[in-house]
C-alpha cells in the first residue's frame, strides 16, 4: 500500500458536460427527460404542488456553453426534477410534484444530485485514466451502489 | 519496470475513495496530487509504509552497491 486518499467531489463542467451527468442519473434512477411535461405540470399548478429546491455546494456550471435559461425536465411519475444553472453559477434542483410531501420530494431531490455527482465523477475519473493509459482490471457496481475501479499501469 | 495500481470507489453519494498502491515516494505524491486536482477536495489523507520506501530504480542501485561490498 502507498496512500488512501478520501476527496469530496467538487462538480465544475460545461452544460454538455453536466447534460451527460444528468442523463445518466436520470436513467440509473428510472427518471424520463421531458421538456413538455413542463407546461403540464405548470397547468394543475392550482392543486397542492409542493416544491423543494436543492443545490450542489461544490459546483459550477461553466457559463460559456449555455443560455440563462436552459434548463433539463425530468419526470418519474407525477414528480418533476428540473436541474438548471442558478445565478451563482451553481448547478440546482428543483424537485416538484402535486401530491407528494416536502419530505418526499427533498428524498428525490436529495437522491438525484447524489446520483448526479456519482455519475459526474465517474464519466471524468474513466475518461482520465483511458487518457493516461491505464488499463482496466475490474469495475463493478457494489451491492451499496457504489462503483469500484480498479486499474494499472507499468511505469519504468 | 513497476506495476502502479490505483482502486477508485465512488460512493452512492458521490465521494471518493482512492487506493494508490506500488508507487512510492514522488510518484505516489503525483498521483495523489493529481487526483485531487482532478476530483475534488481532500477530506482524509492516509501514507503508508511503501511511501516511505525509496522508489525501485533507487533500491536496485542500493542492491548493486551491497554486492560490490561483497
Amino acid at each position: 500500500m502507498s496512500a488512501i486518499l478520501v476527496l469530496t467531489p467538487v462538480v465544475i463542467g460545461s452544460w454538455p458536460v453536466i447534460t451527460a451527468a444528468v442523463a445518466g442519473a436520470a436513467a440509473a434512477m428510472g427518471l424520463v427527460v421531458s421538456e413538455s411535461v413542463k407546461e403540464t405540470v405548470k397547468e394543475s399548478q392550482s392543486n397542492v404542488e409542493q416544491s423543494v429546491e436543492f443545490e450542489l455546494s461544490d459546483s459550477k456550471v461553466l457559463a460559456e456553453s449555455m443560455a440563462t435559461d436552459q434548463e433539463i425536465v425530468l419526470t418519474k411519475g407525477t414528480i418533476e426534477l428540473s436541474v438548471k444553472r442558478d445565478e451563482r453559477g451553481r448547478c440546482s434542483v428543483c424537485a416538484k410534484g402535486v401530491g407528494h410531501s416536502e419530505a418526499e420530494l427533498k428524498q428525490v431531490a436529495e437522491e438525484f444530485t447524489q446520483k448526479l455527482t456519482q455519475c459526474f465523477v465517474y464519466d471524468k475519473v474513466v475518461r482520465e485514466l483511458k487518457n493516461k493509459e491505464f488499463q482496466v482490471v475490474n469495475e463493478e457496481v457494489m451491492e451499496d451502489e457504489s462503483i469500484r475501479i480498479h486499474v494499472r499501469r507499468w511505469m519504468d | 519496470m513497476a506495476q502502479h495500481e490505483v482502486e477508485i470507489t465512488i460512493s452512492k453519494s458521490g465521494e471518493v475513495r482512492v487506493h494508490i498502491k506500488g508507487a512510492k515516494g514522488k510518484s505516489c505524491l503525483a498521483y495523489s496530487k493529481w487526483l485531487t486536482e482532478l476530483i475534488g477536495k481532500v477530506k482524509d489523507q492516509q501514507l503508508t509504509s511503501e511511501y516511505y520506501e525509496p522508489e525501485i530504480k533507487a533500491r536496485i542501485d542500493l542492491e548493486q552497491d551491497l554486492r560490490m561490498d561483497e
